[in-house]
């Protein structure tokens, strides 16, 4: 299946300026693995997105389909064929 | 040849040899300095004709580039026909490849400079015709020279044929240059800039791959290929924008791929990633925007100025002065946005190397480096500091980057927070968590201070390899005896007032330590309320605070040259921590401890509730030592008299967090590169004061 990863516009030196990537998915994949994908299209996403534990960075927001997977399970939540997932730097700052 | 003389160059050695005949080290009677000389072989130049080859030499000798070998003659005596060049100590890119490629840092720092040879060359109407990992030098400081522009022969369909012919008995020094030959030179075609850029994708394409894109085992099966076969896919661990760069130089049609050497600049210089931005905001009708910094005016650096690296919490600022420090270009925002809490410049082995920290709120703290003084800074894709995995633990930022010793030129230490260690011992390329501190039983039950917990200094002895200090707030002061193996409490005597125990062997929330290398047995130290000296290594510590109006404070420093006198920047208490009665005072020791005078010429003495953070307070080599601090207010003092007076050299930064101060000195030609041509897309406006010009005019 197919899903759509749209990029802010500070990690798009990683994507080749591309706004968003679409990536074939193995049908049935969860937003990490979605992710692992992406992360092997562009290296440079990986460490910017997630820690090295392997978390979602505290001020960086993924959304699959306009729900914050903060409530939807986080990493574990499914991504269905065609979805968007965007990654969204969180309004903070200081 | 060696001990003969052309002309006023005395020949001492034999540096190598190539298509075009043998290259000397030579020795300039007249000028007094040594010289690269490569002497024509005879065969070039019967092929070519000495007037045609005479002229293509002068046309190069004229190319005057940072990143090209510059010419000095072209000389003839009897039959010989020579060139004489700059000498440049250094390795050929072939040498350094390896099997499994370049990193992506390293293969976009060169071919950066490299593409800025082709355009400047190109932009003179030169044409390389034989570019090669064997024509491009790599120099200890890591800069780039192109060799031999222009002075190539032009091949003829029937040596082409021959080369290809002869391929597998070829002599090495033909053998180099067919997998670099384009399709349309194989079949013919005047080489031209759109074939250097071809060549330039060979050449990217071997340096990340650590094989030739075209190859076989005759010269038939190495033109087939060109002529015929996509280039093999490149390993997994070549970025994809890199491999999308080198695929358009590989485009067997040469109107497919780049038409300028500047557009493949530009395409690497994006991917190095020196600032954000977005190229195509046509793209993008809605989203953020950032700003092109790409025409932000860059520092000139020359020998023998002083540098100061300033990091805010809102990005990084660069000044240079000449000696006098009198006036200060500035350049900057750097990493606009991101806050930069540790900077240090690495000028060991030839180097003039700019470290940094960014940390960013959003996407994570990265250590990035730049050698061409903040033109070009890395990026790299994967974090070089990470906490191992099974940690659990996530780097959150770094406060202190600190240079191993001189002899130990490769080693480079950065404290951390959550607090801990790493080292490198390939001069940053590759880190490790030092495990003997991160697994220290004390550890657990350190106590994260107002800042976080973190490591904040890092003192390597300057006498004993084995032995080195570091500092966490809030665990105190920590020695090792074998190299980080393990690591001992070094408090006693040091006061904690946050904890019912006054003195605990260890907790103690130390805000700096410092030593002179003269006498490295001796600390002195700041803490969170106190001020310290340590005769014997850290083994015990004696109060020193007479004197001062508060022995509250964060910053520290070292005079360079008076292993006495130390230099403190008082803070009114733990509740406010700003300069006592509003006035901005300076106090120094010169007894070592025994008494603090206060130094305040030209600081403000009125209304000014100022703070200076730990690392904010530097000083340089010179005599008299120049001594600089920056406030949270975002204002730049400095000292060009050892501290007697003061004056303001910046204001309306970002709360400063960072200042370091180095004394550049360099080998030969200026290490900065050109600034870009061409009318900057995005000026900045970059705070001045009436001493302040704007970086970079020439």
């Amino acid at each position: 299946m197919q899903v759509v990863f749209n990029i802010p516009g500070p990690l798009r030196e990683f994507t080749e300026n591309r706004s968003s990537v679409r990536l074939e998915v193995k049908a049935g994949a969860d937003l990490r693995e979605a992710l692992q994908v992406l992360f092997a299209a562009c290296p440079g996403l990986r460490d910017r997105v997630l820690t090295e534990s392997g978390e979602i960075r505290r001020h960086v927001n993924i959304f699959v389909a306009n729900e914050d997977v903060r409530y939807t399970g986080g990493l574990a939540t499914a991504v269905r064929g065609g979805a968007e997932i965007s990654i969204v730097p969180a309004i903070s700052g200081g | 040849m060696i001990g003969q003389t052309l002309d006023h160059y005395r020949i001492v050695a034999q540096l190598g040899e190539g298509g075009m005949g043998v290259v000397y080290r030579a020795r300039d009677e007249v000028l007094n300095r040594d010289v690269a000389l490569k002497l024509l072989a005879q065969g070039a130049l019967e092929k070519v004709g000495r007037g045609h080859l005479l002229r293509e030499a002068q046309t190069a000798s004229s190319l005057s580039h940072p990143n090209i070998c510059t010419i000095h003659q072209v000389g003839q005596t009897g039959d010989d026909f020579y060139v004489v060049m700059e000498l440049i100590e250094g390795r050929s890119l072939s040498d350094l490849l390896t099997t499994t490629g370049l990193s992506m840092e390293i293969v976009t720092r060169y071919g950066v400079q490299i593409a800025d040879a082709l355009a400047h060359a190109h932009d003179r109407g030169i044409v390389h015709r034989d570019l090669k990992g064997s024509n491009v030098m790599v120099t200890a400081e890591g800069r780039v020279k192109v060799l031999d522009f222009g002075l190539a022969t032009r091949m003829e369909r029937e040596e082409i044929s021959e080369l290809t012919l002869s391929y597998d008995t070829l002599e090495s020094k033909l053998v180099g240059t067919l997998p670099y030959m384009s399709p349309e030179v194989l079949r013919g075609h005047k080489a031209d800039h759109l074939s250097d850029l071809w060549a330039f994708g060979v050449l990217l394409y071997e340096a990340a791959a650590g094989r030739l894109p075209f190859r076989g085992n005759t010269g038939f099966e190495v033109t087939s290929a060109i002529l015929r076969e996509p280039p093999p896919p490149l390993p997994p661990t070549v970025p994809h924008g890199l491999a999308a760069v080198i695929q358009r130089c590989l485009m067997k049609e040469p109107p497919e791929r780049y038409q300028r050497a500047s557009e493949v600049r530009a395409a690497l210089e994006a991917l190095q990633g020196a600032v954000l931005q977005s190229r195509h905001p046509s793209e993008e009708t809605r989203g953020p925007r950032t700003l092109v910094l790409r025409g932000m005016e860059h520092l000139t650096v020359k020998n023998g100025d002083v540098l100061l690296l300033v990091g805010t919490n809102k990005g990084a600022f660069l000044l240079r002065s000449s000696r006098d420090r009198s006036k200060w270009d500035v350049a900057g925002p750097y990493f606009h946005g991101q806050g930069v809490y540790a900077m240090a410049y690495d000028g060991r082995n030839g180097r003039h190397r700019l470290w940094v920290s960014t940390n960013s709120l959003m996407w994570g703290t990265f250590l990035r480096s730049s050698d061409d003084f903040g033109r070009i800074w890395t990026n790299p894709l994967e974090a070089s500091i990470r906490f191992p995995i099974e940690s659990g633990a996530a780097l959150k930022n770094i406060w202190q980057i600190c240079l191993g010793r001189a002899e130990e030129p490769e080693t480079l230490y950065c404290g951390v927070e959550p607090a801990a260690l790493f080292e490198s011992r390939d001069g940053g390329e590759s880190w490790s968590l030092v495990r003997g501190l991160y697994d220290h039983p004390q550890r657990p039950r350190w106590m994260p201070s107002n800042g976080g917990l973190f490591l904040h200094t890092v003192v390597p002895d300057p006498g004993k390899r084995e032995r080195m200090y570091v500092a966490v707030s809030a665990g105190g002061v920590y020695r090792t005896e074998d190299c980080g193996n393990t690591w001992q409490a070094r408090n006693s005597g040091i006061r904690v007032v946050f904890m019912p125990e006054k003195y605990p062997e260890f907790g103690q929330c130390v805000h700096k330590i410092v030593l002179h290398e003269s006498r490295p047995e001796r600390l002195f130290l700041q803490n969170h309320w106190g001020l310290y000296r340590s005769d014997n290594c850290g083994d015990s510590w004696q109060d020193i605070a007479r004197g001062v109006p508060s022995d509250f404070g964060f910053a520290m420093l070292m005079h360079p040259h008076d292993a006495d006198c130390v230099f403190i920047l008082p803070v009114e208490s733990d509740e406010f921590r700003c300069t006592p009665e509003g006035r901005l005072r300076v106090y120094r020791t010169r007894n070592a401890g025994g008494s603090w005078e206060s130094l305040e010429r030209g600081l403000p003495q009125q209304g000014a509730y100022e703070t200076v953070l730990r690392d904010a307070f530097s000083t340089d080599s010179l005599d008299p030592a120049g001594i600089y601090f920056g406030t949270r207010s975002g204002k730049l003092y400095a000292s060009r008299d050892a501290g007697k007076g003061w004056k303001k050299i910046l204001e309306g930064l970002p709360q400063i967090v960072c200042v370091k101060a180095a004394v550049i000195q360099m080998d030969g030609a200026p290490a900065a590169r050109p600034h870009a041509k061409g009318k900057p897309a995005a000026k900045r406006k970059t705070p001045r004061m009436k001493s302040v010009r704007r970086g970079n005019r020439r």
